[in-house]
């Protein structure tokens, strides 16, 4: 029959090559003799219409030959936990290893503008992408020497033969029923220390004393003083305190602060970078002057110098764990958020 | 489809794959070829399509659960199957399974 084997020549050119001929042979004996029943059943030939809804029925020849394809997987489902949790490990470590890398090479090569620090963010993405790529790429290697190996080869599991119960971490606040609630206490309190704070850190200018104690008065008769920058970053951090305060007093007035909202916290910690970057981006680190440089250069010029690097690589370090916390937060607000949405379409 | 449709259908053939298995291995205790195995599949009320059929063969084949060879019948050339010794040893303990099973979901039903 021409139209059947013009059928199978159409499967043959979407089987495996090496097995072709031989899929073939065996399909030609089978629908043949399908074909002959049919046939025999009807007491005549098939017509050309008969034939063509039969060979409709069985399915297009890529339908057909489909299933005589290997399944192939770049990574199949054998090593692929062990490929996850490697990939994990191999991601949370490059990323790591590149700040540590990149903070001491910006602090070797003394420049410590913002455009270096950038530069050492900037790095992250590329080291993550690359280290999942070399990860894949070694995986799909292993994949590929596995499946076209003789011998059969059982991949090594995740680590999770030698792990005990005894070894789980505690559970962590909030993961055992839901976050836990906040006190009625624990929300004064805050509002109360929120104003007490503030207070106190207006009064500061007017009475130094309050943040430096009897140092006030060598800080009188030392040869510094605070470069003009410090009022700006003097009324940005009021200004921070003013908005959280706000937003404290107002949670505790509507009763929401038993739940106070996740991005709270995140929005007012982004805010406070504010400030630090600014302090960052002070030219030559100038935070202290000297009160007449010309008469005392020559005496405290160094002592100038380190204590304004101090102050510097303070901001430097409080920027960096500010930066981290707020990538820490937001990562596990995007997940808390993915997960309740993904509960709430089930 | 609708989704529902398309999920019962993802489903159900789920279920049938590993049954299908198990009544492939059970006909093929006596010789047969692909297409007469069909038949008898059918005629006990377990239709399967060709391309589901003729592929998976091969595939219990290749692990070793059937041997097969070409012969001449009827004037024409076929592959007959049957089950390997490995194959045989296999098929009692997944029927042992497959009845343990039974009894359990009919319990639960």
């Amino acid at each position: 029959m021409e139209l059947l084997d013009r059928y199978l020549q159409a499967v043959k050119k979407h089987l495996p090559w090496q097995r072709q001929d031989d899929i073939i042979a065996e399909l030609k004996a089978n629908l043949e003799a399908q074909l002959e029943d049919k046939e025999a059943e009807l007491g005549r030939p098939l017509t050309n219409e008969e034939a063509m809804a039969w060979l409709k029925l069985l399915g297009s020849p890529i339908q057909m030959a489909a299933p005589y394809q290997a399944q192939q997987y770049l990574i199949g489902p054998a090593i692929f936990p062990t490929y996850r949790y490697v990939l994990q490990l191999a991601c949370t470590w490059a990323v790591v290893i590149n700040i540590i890398v990149s903070v001491v090479r910006v602090a070797a090569e003394k420049d410590t503008s913002p455009a270096a620090w950038f530069g050492v963010l900037q790095h992250i993405p590329l080291t993550l992408l690359m280290t999942a790529a070399w990860v894949t790429l070694i995986f799909v290697i292993v994949e590929y020497a596995v499946t076209h190996s003789k011998t059969k080869w059982m991949p090594p599991a995740a680590p999770s033969a030698g792990w005990s119960p005894a070894e789980l971490p505690p559970l962590e606040e909030g993961e055992s029923a839901g976050q836990k609630p906040r006190s009625f206490a624990h929300a004064v309190t805050e509002v109360i220390f929120g104003f007490l704070f503030l207070a106190w850190w207006l009064l500061v200018p007017q009475h130094p004393y309050l943040l430096i104690g009897p140092g006030v008065l060598y800080w009188h008769a030392s040869p510094f003083q605070l470069a003009p920058i410090s009022v700006l970053f003097y009324w940005w951090v009021v200004g921070v305190n003013v908005v959280q305060l706000a937003w404290r007093s107002a949670d505790l007035i509507r009763g929401s602060w038993p739940r106070p909202r996740p991005a709270q916290t995140i929005v007012v910690s982004a805010v406070g970078l504010i400030p630090l970057g600014l302090l960052l981006s002070v030219r030559d680190h100038a935070y202290v002057l000297l009160r007449n440089p010309a008469i005392d250069q020559v005496h405290y010029g160094e002592a100038l110098t380190s204590i304004n690097l101090s102050i510097h690589w303070s901001v430097v370090v409080l920027c960096a764990i500010t930066v981290l916390w707020l990538v820490w937060e937001f990562g596990r607000l995007s997940l808390d958020a993915y997960r309740k949405r993904m509960a709430s379409m089930q | 489809m609708t989704l529902t449709e398309n999920l019962f259908e993802n489903l159900r053939l789920e279920l049938r794959r590993g049954c299908l298995t198990l009544a492939v291995l059970a006909q093929l205790r006596q010789e047969r070829y692909g297409y007469t195995l069909r038949k008898a599949l059918a005629e006990r009320g377990l239709e399967i399509d060709e391309s589901t059929l003729y592929p998976l063969l091969r595939r219990l084949e290749a692990q070793g659960l059937l041997a097969s060879e070409w012969r001449e019948e009827e004037k024409r050339n076929k592959r007959f199957y049957r089950l390997s010794s490995d194959g045989e040893q296999i098929f009692d303990q997944l029927l042992k399974e497959w009845q343990a099973i039974n009894i359990s979901i009919n319990s639960i039903l």
